[in-house]
């Protein structure tokens, strides 16, 4: 990560792509009922590239579904703005809203790559496309997959691509239809450390090189070195917010919810 | 979108095979039986427009008549007559009558087919003949005869072999010897015809000269059939049935009605398996959008809409059906062609380069097969709609255990105690009145709540079933009983698949089995005749055979039985009803049961017996005066109801009786009905020599067969279980469909839970008891299916009895061996169906088996 990079990002004049105020979300009712998420209230930017950490249960994967209208909100409210500044509420969207929110407007990439395992690499690449009945922009896409470098192994089933080869098909798919926000489910999670600091290389070129919003969720001190902001979840609530990150501040900051008494375990989910 | 759900399909192919079988065999059966039943319908048509006349001249038919009815001819006058007309530009007196058997040297009866009619004509020249002389020359005398060509055939005829022929008129039995052979332009299905002279076919085969069984018009060219059939019955008046050739080949095609009865009972069948196989597909489909949860999740997170992701469960679906239903309609012309094979090979004559493939079995096919599947997929694809995005995000192992709904359940037990009530409602409403429909009813209303109520109790019945298992088998017995039990709804489908063929296996064997007790109970009770006879085709037992019956040393009586309609009118109520004309020796040969009065009284004082339901619809009891109209007597006359009969009777079952004495005097000799029907009963201590004479003396005349009443037992016994077999092999159909579906299951709940039992086998279970796990599995819903089956099929059948009781099958008979041989029957339906499941879940690579991922 060059500061220089940094720095043209930072001076960019940047508005917001999603935000979040006072959003709660409860599991289950009455006393079995858990909170995890507490009048949450966060604003993402535009153009950037924000992690989102915290300690198992701290409701960060939470967070992120709602901002992305996968999952439900028990109160509060979430939206998403256009790049010309419209908002739109997701908290007030009906299932067929939703559906096309995601298919237009909204980028995934999970932790298991979740590609469908009868299509190959670029059929894997433009199934949105496919599905929302749009043809590819072939110039876009061939950026896409050149940035990707996936040129070679465009007609390879996912079973024949290597864990990273996979999760780049799967970059390539969230970038292909030029969403506003992507969203990142610890994208790093199932891939080695270079494979990992590959993606996350394209990821951040994509935020830097193509203006792309870009929300992750990682639990991974590395892997949020990358990005240009970070939020701390715990118990439901944003505790901290930094800025230009490096690995020890992150490190050092994740550290004191082991001194709070927080529970953190290094399962690979949550 | 649809790249993804074919790619899907044909990746997911092994897991959809028993799917498409179920398909294939389904519509395989629907287009086999369209197509047989047309080429079948098509061979007679193509029969009846060659033997067709332009138009036809016939005796009015006579609606009344029974099957033994004098034999109705028009005068030789009447061909004279008609040639007369100017419209017409040949006419033929023809012959023809089924009144005959032909029989062969060693006795036996020449005929083409089984069942199919023997026909007695004379050999006249058209210019457009049905047949040709292919050998041998026409008949020209008394001696000759000329045979069809199929039956020559068959019978090893040839010009010169010697025959015999039996008739009922004066003529008796006369020898024949063949002149020539006749061979059909168009294939003829499975009558025998046999051509006299016309004076021979006059005077032997209808016992009078100068008449004849109608005449066949050529209507001059330019004249058209309806113009003529006009000329004619202008010229000939009231007395005679005129008809156009279309409308003799429409009556030929009423003849020959059977053909669509046939095929809705093949299509009732094929029917059952295609709802078996709806069972089979919606289970596959539950299984299959489970296992893709996350997939579709994946979908739904990309943007795919919950129609889209419906649509393409459904496009699945879709392509199941249309490749399942080419495939069937493939097999079922193969299916056909085999039906005709068989035919061919038990009588009938077909020929199979006239198969018909018709447009419509082919459409018909195609729509079965394809609404079948979208309809059964039609729950699966909502409920793949209805995954959530969030299913991508989630680690999936197994899906969740389902719980059967509660209100599915709810709404099934009321389902289920309607259909109970509606059968407990036709059993106690009896034969009369609303019985019949409120049995149907009940039949398929309860077996609509026990599908609905089977997940429900597949928790209850497996439960107690399976509740040896882990005493006998320990940990493995546990885990296979669990296993049935924690997907209720699937082993629900499962075994309801299973419960529907065996509901009905049993059902069927109750009644059949009540059938053959109460006849034979009956028989004991009520007949006193050592020997009945009886005839077959379309010969009765004629005069001839009669004396020498009579003749028979041994013998201390021979009671003659006609058949023949009456209209009988009381104080009140008029309608037609059939009797039993007797000699006055059927007291001792047949008891019939009486409510009042004597049956002895019917022979001694001249009158006559009603059964109960007659007598009582024209408000007349014994002692009342019913004014009477016999069947070719000569008008009303007055005779006392002397006796009320039981209704509740198997033989001669809604007959009333009047003696041969009582009817000699109101109908003269030549309108008397023939014999069907004769008792006769031994001198004592001679049974055996008597039967032995009988026999022989009945020899000569093939179309009587000779019962002793242990052999006629043994008749109604073998009659019942023929029909039940044929029924049982129909059957076979759906319940080897719900076989697929036990395989089926179990096959997918294996991929499945592929973890699980890598897990199992990590931690050291052997390949032979995870075998027998899954076996033992399989086992437990197939015996929940049979004990469904067989409960529901109990309930049906004990109505059923109920029902009927009031026309004799009044003993309930439950067959304990067809229940014993259902449930060892479905036992090894579950280890059969466990085969290849279970190998493949004891092949599972362990470590594989546990990195698997959904």
């Amino acid at each position: 990560m060059t500061t220089a990079a940094q720095a043209a990002v930072t001076n960019r004049a940047v508005g917001t792509a999603a935000r979040a105020q006072a959003v709660s979300k409860l599991y289950g009712r009455d006393e079995t009922a858990v909170t995890a998420l507490d009048r949450v209230d966060v604003d993402i930017e535009r153009g950037r590239f924000t992690a989102i950490m915290g300690p198992s249960g701290s409701g960060k994967s939470t967070l992120m579904h709602c901002l992305a209208g996968l999952d439900s909100v028990s109160s509060g409210k979430i939206w998403i703005y256009s790049r010309d500044g419209a908002a739109s509420e997701v908290t007030a969207m009906k299932d067929k809203e939703l559906t096309n929110l995601r298919r237009d407007r909204i980028g995934f990439i999970f932790q298991s790559f979740n590609l469908l395992p009868t299509l190959n690499a670029v059929e894997n690449i433009t199934l949105p496309m496919d599905i929302a009945g749009r043809k590819p922009n072939k110039a876009w896409l061939d950026r896409v997959i050149g940035t990707v470098g996936l040129e070679s192994r465009l007609k390879h089933r996912p079973s024949e691509l290597s864990g990273g080869q996979q999760q780049r098909v799967a970059v390539a798919r969230a970038l292909a239809g030029q969403p506003e926000i992507i969203f990142g489910d610890e994208p790093t999670g199932n891939l080695d450390s270079r494979s990992g600091a590959e993606v996350l290389g394209f990821l951040r070129r994509s935020v830097d090189e193509l203006g792309q919003t870009f929300v992750m969720v990682t639990h991974d001190p590395t892997a949020a070195a990358y990005a240009d902001r970070v939020l701390f979840l715990a118990d439901g609530r944003i505790v901290d917010d930094m800025a230009n990150p490096n690995a020890d501040k992150v490190l050092d900051r994740m550290r004191q919810f082991d001194t709070h008494g927080h529970n953190r375990d290094d399962a690979a989910q949550h | 979108m649809f790249k993804a759900s074919r790619r899907n399909f044909f990746a997911h192919k092994g897991r959809l095979a028993l799917s498409l079988i179920a398909v294939v065999l389904s519509v395989a059966f629907v287009t086999g039986t369209l197509m047989f039943t047309s080429t079948i319908t098509k061979t007679f048509d193509r029969l009846f427009a060659t033997t067709a006349s332009d138009v036809a001249v016939t005796p009015k038919s006579d609606k009344d008549a029974l099957p033994g009815s004098p034999e109705q001819t028009v005068p030789a006058s009447v061909l004279d007559t008609v040639k007369a007309l100017p419209g017409v530009q040949a006419a033929y007196g023809d012959v023809s009558t089924e009144r005959l058997a032909v029989v062969g040297p060693d006795n036996k009866a020449i005929s083409n087919a089984t069942g199919g009619p023997t026909i007695g004509g004379n050999w006249y020249l058209t210019p457009h003949p049905s047949v040709d002389l292919t050998s041998g020359r026409a008949p020209a005398g008394p001696g000759d005869v000329v045979v069809d060509a199929d039956t020559a055939a068959k019978k090893h005829l040839a010009v010169g072999s010697q025959l015999r022929i039996v008739t009922d008129t004066q003529a008796g039995s006369f020898p024949v010897t063949v002149s020539g052979i006749a061979t059909f332009r168009t294939t003829n299905p499975g009558a025998s015809i046999f051509y006299f002279d016309t004076e021979t076919a006059q005077t032997k085969l209808l016992g009078k000269p100068g008449v004849f069984s109608g005449v066949d018009l050529d209507a001059k060219p330019g004249t058209a059939d309806d113009t003529l059939k006009a000329e004619v019955s202008g010229k000939l008046g009231a007395g005679y049935d005129v008809k156009t050739r279309a409308e003799q080949e429409a009556d030929g095609r009423n003849a020959v009605g059977f053909i669509g009865f046939m095929k809705y009972v093949m299509l009732g069948f094929a029917g059952i398996s295609l709802l078996v196989g709806a069972f089979l597909i919606i289970n596959t489909f539950q299984m299959l959008v489970a296992q893709r949860t996350r997939e579709l999740g994946l979908l739904r997170a990309l943007g795919a809409s919950r129609r889209q992701v419906n649509r393409s469960v459904r496009f699945e679906a879709l392509l199941l059906g249309v490749i399942g239903a080419t495939l069937g309609i493939a097999t079922g012309a193969g299916l056909a062609y085999a039906l005709i094979a068989i035919m061919n090979k038990v009588g009938l004559n077909l020929a199979a380069s006239d198969m018909q493939v018709t447009v419509s079995s082919v459409v018909a096919g195609y729509a079965v097969g394809i609404v079948v599947t979208l309809l059964a997929a039609w729950i699966p694809a909502r409920r793949a709609g209805r995954i959530t995005p969030m299913a991508a995000l989630r680690e999936v192992g197994t899906p969740g255990d389902r719980r059967s709904s509660r209100i599915r359940n709810l709404i099934g037990l009321v389902v289920l105690a309607g259909g109970a009530a509606a059968l407990v409602g036709g059993a106690a409403a009896g034969a009369t009145g609303s019985g019949g429909s409120l049995l149907g009813l009940g039949v398929l209303v309860t077996l609509i709540g026990a599908i609905l109520i089977g997940p429900l109790l597949a928790g209850l019945v497996i439960r107690v079933l399976g509740a040896w298992l882990p005493t006998v088998f320990g940990s493995i017995g546990t885990m296979a009983q669990r296993n049935a039990l924690r997907n209720p709804r699937r082993t629900g489908a499962t075994a309801a698949a299973l419960m529907i063929g065996l509901s009905l296996v049993s059902g069927m064997a109750v009644v059949g089995s009540s059938l053959v007790t109460s006849a034979t109970s009956e028989m004991d009770k009520t007949v006193g005749a050592d020997y009945i006879l009886t005839a077959n085709g379309g010969l009765e037992i004629t005069p001839e055979a009669l004396a020498k019956a009579r003749a028979t040393p041994g013998l201390e009586h021979v009671t003659e039985n006609r058949f023949l309609n009456a209209t009988v009118s009381g104080t009140s109520g008029e309608g037609k009803m059939p009797f039993s004309a007797s000699s006055p020796t059927m007291v001792q040969d047949f008891n019939v049961r009486t409510v009042a009065g004597s049956l002895n009284d019917v022979f001694t004082k001249g009158g006559i017996a009603l059964p109960e339901a007659e007598a009582k619809s024209r408000h007349m009891t014994v002692g009342s005066v019913a004014t009477v109209t016999f069947h070719g007597g000569s008008g009303p006359v007055q005779l006392p109801v002397l006796a009320v009969l039981r209704d509740d009777t198997v033989f001669n079952h809604g007959d009333g009786y009047v003696s041969l004495d009582t009817l000699g005097k109101t109908v003269p000799a030549d309108k008397l009905p023939a014999v069907d029907l004769v008792f006769a009963k031994a001198d004592k201590g001679k049974q055996d020599q008597a039967y032995q004479a009988l026999k022989a003396d009945m020899a000569p005349f093939p179309q009587i067969t000779v019962k002793s009443q242990t052999d006629y037992k043994k008749l109604i016994h073998d009659q019942v279980s023929g029909v039940l077999n044929m029924v049982y092999g129909l059957l076979g159909l759906a319940i080897v469909v719900a076989i697929l579906g036990v395989v089926n299951t179990l096959a997918l709940s294996v991929v499945e839970r592929t973890r699980e039992i890598g897990l199992i086998r990590a931690i050291g279970m052997s390949r032979r008891k995870t075998r027998r796990m899954i076996r033992l599995e399989s086992v437990v819903i197939a015996l929940f299916g049979a004990t469904l089956g067989v409960g529901l099929g109990l309930a049906w059948g004990v109505a059923a009895q109920k029902v009927l009781s009031g026309i004799g099958i009044s003993t309930l008979a439950i067959p304990v061996g067809t229940i014993v041989a259902v449930f060892i029957g479905a036992a090894v339906v579950g280890l059969l169906a466990a085969l290849a499941p279970a190998f493949r879940a004891s092949r599972m690579n362990v470590l594989r088996a546990i990195a698997a991922d959904g």
